[in-house]
């Protein structure tokens, strides 16, 4: 019996591009998710105070890690933008019509729970999705604003007598005003990096043996946790608040 | 007994539907929404409410139905926006308004009834969904041995009753033609198990790593959330992803 010519008139190039573009899209995001975490661990050093910061700071420049790192960022941020925008539906009728069908597609109220707020929400993993465009656009305009500041104060010392990142220059900044950009950014980076973990694991069915919810749940931790962190990092920064873990560095040097 | 037990599940209800109305084929026909009052019975199911419509108020409205037990497929709608088999879905688990629409991405027959098979037809086509045999089929034979494993495995995605809900409720299907959906992409599962289907790797490659198949699924959900059958259907898509992969 012979074999039918599949088909679907696509050639295995065009599956194997499609597949590159599903991989580099998937694991750049994974790679500023990871990278953004640790980074909130390290900016978190401020609670220690402007000694731990400074120290921190001066490590990663003097031993030539923050450099070749915001750099590395730069690309993977460019190539996540491209690569992962490619889904978005280039048409604002089409985003509405998936907006719709979110929000049509909640569950019908029964009649004994109809007091339940649960039976009309909008349809859930769809709207982490039309939020992920959403919070990804803003992160394209405060992140690149962001890493072009954090490029120029890590790379200029290179160059002269500048300092790189020091707490006294952050701590001005962000209480001068930055705070507010630096507060949207942080909710959106920790949403969008959240959504898009869970939103990977699905696809890819990582753990296949964690359900849905369980998922899920994992993401909403991650969200809430790096997102308290972080804004208790900005609260100090800000200086509204006294650095809470000041003591440990109390007898250093 | 509880379930035998004659239950007043309705509170002695008077539903209202609102029902969409649109023949094609009629130049006269234009869409709107009817609206019909009819009592709750106990149990009653939108199959039940509409066949109660159509005998007392309206003969000529349209809907499908064939085995009222969830096993043809033709009945799936909308149901206040979502997309649910008719003949599953009681009257007891909706709010007194019900609002009705054919399903979407499909074609219109009239009011609620859509041609779900010229869809289905051109997938199945497309994905060619039929076992690729290598050798001649051999009448007097011993049939091939399976393991149990894999043909539960086969199952689980062979009990796709074709309804469409999947479709209907995916945001991608809804604007872009020719994507696979839930269904599509379960049907491949089906045939990509099943050790008798002669097509290797490379072969499936092609069909399910494109944009209209796995790689073009943006992740929403919604087919997992409303298939009436239940199907693990983020299960196999990502079988498929996994296996696009390693094929590649």
């Amino acid at each position: 019996m012979t074999r039918a010519a599949t088909e679907l008139p696509v050639p295995a190039s065009e599956a194997r591009r499609q597949l590159r573009y599903e991989l580099i899209s998937g694991l750049s995001g994974l790679g500023l998710a990871v990278f953004m975490w640790g980074h909130m661990l390290l900016v978190g050093s401020i609670l220690t105070g402007a000694k731990g910061f400074d120290w921190l700071a001066g490590f990663l420049e003097n031993y030539y890690i923050a450099q070749p790192t915001v750099v590395v960022i730069s690309v993977l941020f460019i190539v996540h933008a491209v690569t992962a925008s490619r889904k978005i539906p280039a048409k604002l009728e089409e985003r509405r019509r998936m907006r719709d069908i979110a929000k049509a597609l909640k569950r019908p109220a029964p009649h004994d729970v109809r007091d339940s707020d649960l039976a009309f929400q909008p349809h859930l993993e769809s709207m982490l999705w039309i939020w992920q465009v959403r919070t990804g656009l803003v992160l394209l305009v405060l992140g690149s604003f962001h890493v072009l500041l954090l490029t120029v104060d890590v790379l200029t010392p290179m160059f002269g007598e500048i300092a790189g990142i020091e707490s006294g220059s952050t701590l001005a900044r962000v209480s001068g005003g930055l705070w507010l950009p630096y507060a949207v950014l942080l909710i959106c980076v920790e949403f969008h990096a959240s959504v898009g973990l869970y939103r990977l694991a699905v696809k890819w069915g990582v753990g296949s043996t964690l359900s849905r919810s369980a998922l899920r749940r994992i993401e909403q931790v991650l969200f809430w946790a790096i997102l308290g962190f972080g804004a208790v990092t900005l609260v100090v920064m800000a200086g509204w608040l006294d650095p809470p873990l000041a003591f440990l560095l109390d007898g250093a040097q | 007994m509880g379930f035998l037990e004659e239950r007043d599940l309705t509170d002695g209800r008077r539903l209202k539907f609102e029902i969409f109305r649109f023949n094609p084929e009629d130049s006269e026909s234009a869409p709107h929404l009817d609206v019909f009052e009819i009592d709750e019975q106990p149990y009653m199911s939108l199959y039940i409410a509409l066949n109660v419509i159509r005998e007392t108020l309206d003969p000529s409205l349209m809907f499908d139905f064939a085995c009222r037990s969830a096993i043809c497929g033709s009945c799936g709608m909308l149901v206040n926006g979502r997309p649910a088999l008719g003949c599953k879905t009681l009257t007891s688990a909706l709010p007194e308004t019900i609002r009705l629409h054919p399903l979407p991405v499909f074609k219109l027959v009239g009011d609620l009834s859509v041609d779900t098979g010229v869809w289905f037809r051109e997938m199945v086509e497309n994905t060619e969904a039929w076992i690729h045999a290598q050798q001649a089929f051999d009448p007097d034979g011993q049939e091939e041995r399976m393991p149990d494993e894999v043909a539960q495995k086969i199952y689980e995605s062979d009990r796709c009753i074709e309804c469409g809900c999947c479709i209907a409720a995916c945001g991608l299907a809804n604007i872009e033609d020719g994507f696979l959906g839930a269904a599509g992409l379960n049907r491949i599962c089906r045939f990509a198990l099943d050790p008798r289907d002669s097509r290797d790797d490379s072969e499936w490659f092609e069909v399910v790593a494109t944009e209209r198949g796995v790689f073009g699924c943006i992740g929403l959900m919604a087919c997992d959330d409303v298939c009436p059958k239940e199907l693990p259907l983020l299960e196999h898509y990502a079988w498929l992803r996994r296996r696009a992969l390693r094929a590649s």
